[in-house]
């Protein structure tokens, strides 16, 4: 991978580690609606695999997901917009926080809290690119605990039938909320299960996002050649709760330290990339700052867009209505005015 | 009524042939289904379908029939048992501007894929702006003894998630132009086609390949000065046939089929009810919090100053759809309920 492409990468990953942060802080002040669904220590796993789509390509992702989303072209002050809920937002409003897509900007499916919904949904675009012959590729992404519901087996199943271009991939983060791996499934890993379907399965290091990222191109381009599907589990831990709610006092006591301590993928990434004399400390500061400073914008673009109309409650609904093919309406106010 | 009876028996599903329109152009409610299909996929590359069995064998109800053969295996796609699937490949397809056509083997299967229809299908568009243009097709309905797990009217459900349009025909044109304008609507349709129409009704339909019937239209059936009956689906000949008997004994029944649940046409409803000042809303979906209730609800709320009596309902009771003949009977409104609903309401 050539150096701008590291650093590029390296930039996306500080931005993700410290929008988590901050999001949570604000949330823990009371100054963040709704709900927040850290991704921290899991960014290896994200921008690893989204790393590895062309700009046609589509992702379906979950929740957690944003760094994903990020990496795939989600604008930082319209994802901040949206958590605000604000017209500026992706979906005007009409959602929260990270339940978030940008379908005709970026092909990302806009997230849905029923999880692994978007696999099957993923199989359709995955068939339209078959038949299109276009050589695009569809990935999903789901964590651990949507490997015990059975639209993760038809999903993959199905791809599988039909040699579809996609890329399924698990985010092993060892919880399902509260519940641990051995109470979702009895088997070794979850990468074994791929044989059950005739595709590829691997595990690699979500601590490690170029391990995570060889493994993805390599799934997408066998995807691309009409290679049929494959099948990508992630290992890292989610270092916070399920949710901002979540404290997370199930976690064994050690395991969180152990994984932050030797398991951080934006810590590891940096460390690299010095000894491989691709930056210097002074460039991982720089990056550092413009992550801060393109967050600071991202707020301040958040605090003055507006509200939606509370008239147009009911737009949008049915295609022809035409609300979402002409401008909202930027007369609900900020709050602070 | 250019409507007639033909042959009687059960749902049909089987090895008989789909059948051919007659010479003289009349065509069963089936025949309708399979033409609006046909002439939708030959006007638009985009439309495809899927569904279970749809493909070789042509469909468990001989709808598909002749379909693969013509349009390959690409266009006629038979699935897995995965209906969750099913409806999520429909969905991401027309994400990337397919028009799918999914069928389900029998309503009663949409259950198992009812969250990626609810949840997904339905919110897409208010969410994300994402046209998804997926018509859901499945055999509903009851009384050809078919018992629980095949007889479901599921368009309450639907009915009931905002974002769905919910389509109900009755007579083969219906059928057929419903079908052909859901195929062509931007938005997702489901399409409730009702298993005892499929062979027994037939009239003559429209072989124009733009003859369209709008999504959100009722229409008067038959017309009449005493009373209004407002239906749909099988139960419209239920009705119309409870009329007939009711014109002999001097009572003048007007019937109002509203071929869609979502959009409710309520104007045509309430231009009925100005003209007889009684109504009777009859269905097969359950009476409890059901189709009627929102029907009643917007005549009392808009018409009340017309009303001569209170607005009546017939439907089923919250039980399971039995099999035994005796139970399905009394279980499903009768002609013999219906005339004694009306005769209660035209005498009040």
């Amino acid at each position: 991978m050539p150096d701008d492409r590291l650093k590029e990468m390296l930039h996306t990953l500080k931005l993700c580690r410290y929008f988590d942060e901050r999001m949570e802080a604000l949330y823990r002040q009371g100054r963040l609606p709704g709900a927040i669904y850290s991704g921290r220590g899991q960014e290896g796993t994200h921008v690893g695999v989204a790393s590895a789509l062309r700009d046609d390509d589509s992702l379906f992702p979950t929740h957690r997901d944003l760094s994903a989303q990020f990496t795939k072209g989600l604008d930082l002050k319209r994802v901040m917009a949206q958590y605000w809920g604000r017209i500026d937002g992706y979906t005007r409003g009409r959602d929260g926080n990270s339940h978030i897509g940008d379908w005709a900007g970026n092909r990302t499916f806009t997230v849905i809290s029923h999880l692994p919904i978007a696999y099957p949904v993923a199989c359709g675009a995955a068939l339209a690119y078959k038949r299109a012959g276009d050589r695009r590729v569809a990935m999903a992404i789901c964590g651990d605990g949507s490997t015990s519901n059975g639209r993760w087996h038809e999903a993959l199943n199905w791809s599988s039938i039909h040699q579809l271009p996609v890329v399924w991939v698990v985010n092993n983060n060892q919880y399902a909320y509260s519940t641990p791996n051995p109470l979702e499934f009895h088997v070794r890993t979850i990468a074994e299960r791929a044989v059950a379907y005739g595709m590829p399965g691997v595990r690699v290091d979500g601590g490690d996002v170029l391990e995570v990222y060889g493994a993805a191109l390599e799934a997408v381009e066998r995807a691309r050649n009409g290679g049929g599907p494959s099948l990508i589990e992630s290992v890292s831990l989610r270092w916070r709760g399920h949710a901002g709610h979540d404290p997370a006092k199930y976690m064994p006591n050690g395991l969180l330290e152990r994984y932050m301590a030797e398991k951080d993928p934006v810590k590891n990434f940096e460390e690299y990339l010095l000894a491989e004399g691709v930056v210097t400390k002074e460039d991982i500061g720089e990056v550092q700052e413009r992550v801060e400073r393109e967050f600071d914008e991202g707020y301040a673009f958040a605090q003055a867009s507006p509200f939606p109309e509370s008239g147009d409650v009911t737009k949008g609904l049915w295609v022809e209505d035409g609300y979402w093919t002409s401008d909202a309406g930027r007369g609900g106010g900020t709050g602070a005015d | 009524m250019a409507t007639q009876q033909v042959e009687a028996g059960a749902a049909g599903h089987g090895a008989e042939p789909r059948g051919k329109r007659s010479d003289d152009g009349q065509a069963t409610y089936l025949i309708a289904i399979a033409e609006a299909l046909w002439e939708e996929m030959e006007r638009d590359d985009r439309v495809y379908l899927l569904g279970e069995d749809i493909g070789a064998y042509g469909g468990a109800f001989k709808v598909t029939e002749g379909f693969i053969e013509h349009f390959g295996a690409d266009r006629v796609m038979d699935t897995p048992i995965a209906e969750e699937t099913i409806v999520g490949a429909a969905i991401g397809s027309a994400m990337e501007g397919l028009r799918p056509v999914a069928e389900f083997q029998y309503a009663d299967f949409m259950t198992s894929g009812f969250d990626e229809i609810t949840t997904t299908l339905a919110r897409y568009h208010y969410r994300s702006g994402v046209p998804l243009p997926v018509v859901l097709r499945a055999p509903s309905g009851g009384g050809v003894r078919a018992s629980n797990f095949h007889s479901t009217n599921p368009e309450p459900w639907f009915a009931h998630q905002p974002g769905l349009k919910v389509v109900c025909p009755a007579f083969p044109s219906d059928a057929k132009g419903l079908l052909k304008s859901a195929i062509r609507d931007d938005n997702p349709v489901v399409y409730l086609e009702h298993k005892w129409i499929y062979r027994r009704i037939k009239e003559k339909v429209p072989e124009d390949p733009d003859f369209l019937v709008p999504l959100g239209s009722a229409e008067v059936k038959r017309q009449g000065s005493d009373v209004t009956i407002v239906s749909y689906g099988a139960m419209v000949h239920r009705a119309l046939e409870a009329a007939e008997d009711l014109a002999g004994r001097g009572v003048d029944v007007e019937v109002v089929d509203l071929r869609s649940i979502v959009p409710l046409d309520e104007e045509t409803v309430l231009r009925s009810i100005e003209k007889t000042s009684r109504a009777l809303v009859l269905h097969e979906s359950y009476r409890f919090l059901g189709i009627g209730a929102e029907v009643a609800a917007v005549i009392a709320e808009r018409a009340f100053e017309h009303l001569d009596a209170p607005v009546m309902r017939l439907a089923p009771p919250s039980v399971p759809v039995p099999f035994s003949p005796p139970l399905e009977d009394a279980f499903l409104p009768q002609v013999a309920d219906i005339e004694a609903a009306v005769d209660r309401l035209s005498t009040w």
